[in-house]
């Protein structure tokens, strides 16, 4: 009986636990109690991680497909095939034709040497992954404002602020371990502000729940904004030394006194109000925001106005003050820091600068493409245009996470080439011509970076079931065979490379993060012990810039026809697409269907009642699920999980993008809703 | 039984490694910083045995978080039920307390077979604490510091040596061979034991007094509204199911391989998820959170008391460890008393 210590493979919190193994075989796990994030907690999902790993389920050799079925294949066999089919494609149309989903659940190492894969193997920038579903508007608002786009507290600062302002995190259910920081917080006297269209239970600790209508953070924020300024409460030295452009943003908030704020948002002036002085006034202040912030056309402009209003309250670089963007994936972090994205390699390198493209070049020794590649929510489009020929997607789902998967489908099927690697066979892997199976987080080295920016590692603890194979070992296996040499012993050596090559990850190597948890970047060298919270004394970009934003209504707006606002999200026991969740008793019995949240008033008008089933419709598609009554979600809106195969949300949403980051609006659709009339009586 | 030995500190690896011959050897050992956690000892000496609570209980040595159960296949069934023989070094007394009570409900009238397996073949020595850790409360519990008896092995530390008390058959067997190691003890020996008994009863931070609670939620003065508080603190994350030393939920669930063979399996449950008790036809008798937990509680301070005639608690303290919520056992049962004497008016 041994115990390896390793990091969750869920969500971002990256709550370390100890993997249980005996003679081979995973018993069990516990949590690390000396680890800053979870301090011996675990959420249901991390308690329960250890069982999809040695499930029957897994995918345990290669699988190629032959007249429409699969066939078990040798690795040697299947990579040969997938060389040679690359190759071709590259050949005879160009590299451009092919394009990669890395994943943010793989190691920092395998994003790494995917996003290597595609600039230097293939001679492509068409690289990206879920990020750019979840929190591409965050990456890029940040930069633009603060020159680097992640949180810039770390989680264990939470717990000594005075001020929580959450909005658009369902914390307790999503982070939940960062949940647990901020009750500690409101235990020992924080003031804790959210602001969330639906009721959570992180709500119902808020002393003051500002329920705006779907979509219109933007006012609320800038009306926050408006009180501060016209209070007084602005930080003027800190604006004069260390921003810019205040003059052009103040024009624009002042168009937002809160009596507007209060007719666009349905939040009453008064606690408008209450929120800007309770903020403004505290200095120990953190701003929280996840996916109800970032997920919208408006994405960009919802993190440019939180952004606005920690500066303009110099609510930032101080401990337990700051801006947190709270990331999704395990590792999402990382697949961004390693520059799995088409426009940067590591450390946000922008790919269209010269010389840090030549830089690149002269390690890896091959020419590489200087234009941005395309985005995964463009991909599926060039699919269709017939631009995009291959795609080469590992441990992602898009058939369930993408918006409009109808599309998606088509364009899956439309592909001359598909290659899945993955744990199990996935909705997606369905459409390949070549499966490979991957190994788990449980199998394999390397290094997970979670939302705090903390980089750590992650430790075999059985042999991979089958003949799985690490992510890492497959692409050295792949660009080997297509003719580039990418030779590693173990991950340490990828690591390596990457502290090489990437600024702010210089000193971090695998034998630093043996000891405390890991280290939290930027890094810049062997003696640097990390860094907890951003912006201390300037801002990565140097001053930080006010970008002016106004309100732009979501791009699908309610009528008579379609008259219910639909916002989706996931639920606890749920994660993501559910590959590894549906393979776990526990996590699976809690929720076995999808449900739709309806407030009790508009479940009255429709005739509907606790568990009727209702039809419920988008301009794209129509899913049957059963309803929810509960005054959780506010008149006018429904709410459902995007986690279900069977009734997959994702069928409804709109694929409308933000502009610059692409970002999809997944929180607002318009739906309409109709009672399905069952045969029989439901029993209740 | 209860028969006393001493044994000097420096003999007591030896005697490890030769037991070690006959079972396999777990006990605490260093885990990630300052985490101590029970694994298979590789080098004896870094066994570290004045340390804080472990993170499992040892429950998961007699009911492991995922056990195979047996394999079904067209030639019949295999039992793979465990049975290795196990030493384990170095349990608290709290822990000890648990599993004599775990014996009484899976070896009862329903004999559970996997369970009775592991602990035919499963040695403890355990320890007495001298240093209780901050979260623990074994002491107004009768389950702890030290035990006067129910367990096979127990050490007390007395500085340079230890006084080793046998209670068991099992733990008569590893000792018989290796008296030579062994002195008897004087009554120096249980004077200090005794001192050691007193101060570590000092040292506990928690005080907790289950038995006020149980009364006040029996005569009726915890009402739903405090539980409603309590409930919606609740993360539902299991951990406290989990890492109790008394709790024995499980589900069942089968893998199957192909059409004809595959494995059963069971791994720990929670009787705090709704779906734990959900039933065909959709129906979900324990949809409320309020209910789950209000179970929990009552579970442990009513009804155990009425089937075993003790608390469904032995102050371990994990769950004040685990729980993100912070409505852990200590947290709620001293709310629930403290709660009453301010009513009263009277001080803490
Ligand atoms: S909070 Fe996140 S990282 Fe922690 S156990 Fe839960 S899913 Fe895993
Ligand atoms: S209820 Fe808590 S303190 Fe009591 S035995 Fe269980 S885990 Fe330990
Ligand atoms: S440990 Fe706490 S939060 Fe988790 S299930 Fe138990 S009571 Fe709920």
């Amino acid at each position: 009986m041994n115990k390896i210590p390793t990091i969750c493979p869920y969500c971002g919190c990256g709550c370390g636990l100890y993997l249980h193994v005996e003679d081979g075989n995973l018993t069990g796990v516990s949590p690390i109690r000396s680890h800053p994030v979870n301090k011996g907690t675990l959420c249901v999902k991390g308690w329960n991680s250890f069982e999809f790993i040695q499930h029957h389920e897994r995918l345990k050799y290669p699988l190629i497909k032959v007249n429409g079925e699969f066939k078990r294949a040798s690795w040697g066999e299947a990579i040969a095939l997938i060389a040679s089919k690359l190759t071709g494609i590259k050949r005879s149309y160009r590299p451009d034709s092919i394009a990669i989903m890395s994943s943010a659940k793989c190691t920092n190492e395998e994003n790494y040497l995917m996003m290597k894969f595609a600039r230097a193997v293939i001679g492509t920038n068409n690289i990206d992954h879920c990020a750019r579903l979840c929190h591409s508007s965050t990456v890029g608002g940040l930069a633009e404002t603060f020159g680097s786009g992640a949180m810039t507290n770390s989680i264990s600062e939470i717990v000594s602020a005075k001020v929580l302002f959450v909005i658009g995190s369902n914390t307790t259910e999503q982070h939940p371990m960062i949940g647990m920081h901020m009750l500690d917080a409101v235990n020992r006297g924080a003031i804790l502000i959210v602001a969330d269209p639906r009721k959570t239970q992180i709500s119902d600790f808020a002393h003051i729940h500002l329920r705006h209508r779907c979509g219109t953070d933007v006012v609320l924020l800038d009306s926050i904004m408006n009180v501060i300024i016209n209070e007084g409460f602005v930080d003027i030295p800190f604006i004069r030394r260390r921003t810019e452009n205040f003059d052009a943003f103040e024009k624009v908030i002042l168009r937002y006194p809160p009596d507007v704020a209060e007719k666009i948002t349905g939040v009453s002036s008064q606690d408008i109000k209450k929120a800007a002085r309770i903020y403004a006034i505290e200095k120990r202040a953190m701003l929280f925001y996840s996916m109800g912030i970032t997920q919208h056309i408006t994405g960009v402009d919802n993190v440019h106005a939180c952004a606005n209003l920690c500066m303009l309250t110099a609510h930032i670089g101080q401990p337990m003050t700051g801006l947190n963007p709270l990331r999704g994936q395990n590792n999402v972090q990382g697949a961004c820091d390693m520059g799995a994205l088409p426009d940067v390699y590591s450390g946000y390198q922008k790919v269209s600068e010269s010389d840090i493209k030549k830089k690149f070049e002269h390690l890896w020794r091959r020419r590489l493409p200087s234009r941005p590649g395309l985005t995964l929510t463009e991909m599926f489009d060039s699919i269709l245009d017939g631009k995009i020929k291959a795609m080469y997607i590992m441990g992602e789902n898009p058939l369930m996470s993408d918006p409009d998967v109808s599309h998606v489908k088509e364009a899956l099927k439309k592909l001359e080439f598909l290659v899945v690697q993955d744990i199990f066979m996935s909705e997606t892997a369905e459409f390949a011509h070549v499966v490979l199976p991957a190994a788990t987080f449980a199998e394999k080295d390397g290094t997970f970076t979670n939302t705090e920016r903390r980089v750590q590692k992650i430790r075999q603890a059985i042999e991979p079931v089958g003949e799985s194979m690490p992510d890492w070992k497959i692409i050295c296996a792949l660009s080997k065979k297509m003719g580039y040499n990418m030779e590693y012993r173990a991950t340490h050596e990828i690591m390596e490379e990457v502290a090489l090559i990437t600024p702010s990850y210089r000193g971090i190597l695998h034998h630093r993060l043996d000891s405390n948890f890991g280290l939290q970047w930027p890094c810049h060298d062997l003696n640097h012990q990390g860094t907890p919270f951003l912006h201390r004394k300037k801002f990565t970009k140097g001053l930080g810039t006010f970008i002016p934003v106004d309100y732009i209504p979501p791009a699908e707006e309610t009528d008579k026809r379609f008259p219910f606002l639909l916002t989706t999200g996931r639920i606890y026991f749920r994660y993501h697409t559910a590959t590894m969740c549906q393979r776990t008793s526990t996590l699976e019995r809690e929720y076995p269907e999808c449900y739709a949240e309806i407030n009790p008033k508009d479940a009255d008008s429709l005739g509907i009642k606790g568990n009727s089933m209702m039809r419920v419709s988008s301009r794209r598609g129509s899913i049957i699920v059963r309803a929810q009554v509960t005054d959780k979600v506010p008149e006018g809106t429904i709410f459902i999980p995007f986690h279900f195969r069977e009734a997959s949300a994702n069928l409804l949403t709109n694929p409308a993008v933000d502009p610059s980051a692409k970002i999809p609006e997944y929180k607002v659709c318009a739906v309409k809703i109709e009672l399905v009339e069952s045969k029989r009586d439901q029993k209740d | 039984m209860n028969k006393g030995m001493v044994l000097e500190k420096s003999k007591l690896s030896y005697w490890l490694r030769q037991l070690r011959k006959e079972m396999s050897l777990i006990g605490p050992m260093r885990g990630e910083n300052s985490d101590i956690v029970f694994k298979t000892v590789e080098n004896i000496h870094e066994i570290v045995l004045d340390c804080p609570a472990s993170i499992p209980s040892p429950k998961e040595f007699l009911f492991p978080q995922k056990e195979k159960m047996f394999r079904y296949s067209k030639d019949g069934v295999e039992n793979l039920r465990g049975n290795k023989g196990r030493l384990i070094f170095g349990v608290r007394s709290c822990d000890i307390s648990a599993i004599t009570l775990l014996d009484r409900f899976y070896g009862g009238k329903f004999v559970d077979d996997y369970y009775m397996s592991r602990r035919n073949n499963t040695i403890f020595i355990s320890i007495g604490c001298n240093n209780p850790d901050i979260t623990c409360f074994c002491i107004g519990l009768g389950s702890g510091p030290f035990l006067s008896s129910g367990f096979d092995i127990q050490l007390s530390d007395l500085g340079d040596r230890y006084l080793v008390e046998i209670g068991s058959k099992h733990g008569l067997e590893i000792i018989k061979d290796f008296i030579h190691l062994f002195s008897r003890p004087k009554k120096l020996d249980y004077d200090d034991q005794y001192e050691a008994i007193l101060s570590s009863q000092a040292r506990f931070e928690k005080r907790i007094n289950l038995e006020n609670a149980r009364q006040k939620i029996l005569s009726g003065q915890v009402n739903d509204s405090f539980w409603e508080v309590v409930a919606q603190r609740c993360f539902e994350c299991g951990g406290c199911v989990y890492e109790c030393p008394l709790c024995t939920c499980f589900n069942v669930i089968d893998r199957p391989y192909s059409p004809t063979d595959g494995v059963r399996l069971r791994v720990w449950d929670t009787c705090l998820f709704k779906g734990f008790t959900k039933m065909a036809g959709n129906i979900w008798p324990a949809e409320k959170k309020i209910m789950r937990t209000k179970r929990w509680y009552f579970h442990k301070l009513i009804y155990y008391p009425e089937q075993f005639g003790k608390f469904g608690c032995v102050g371990c303290g994990r769950c004040t460890i685990t729980c993100p919520g912070r409505i852990d056992m200590a947290t709620i049962a001293s709310k629930i008393d403290m709660g009453d004497r301010r009513r009263k008016g009277g001080g803490g």
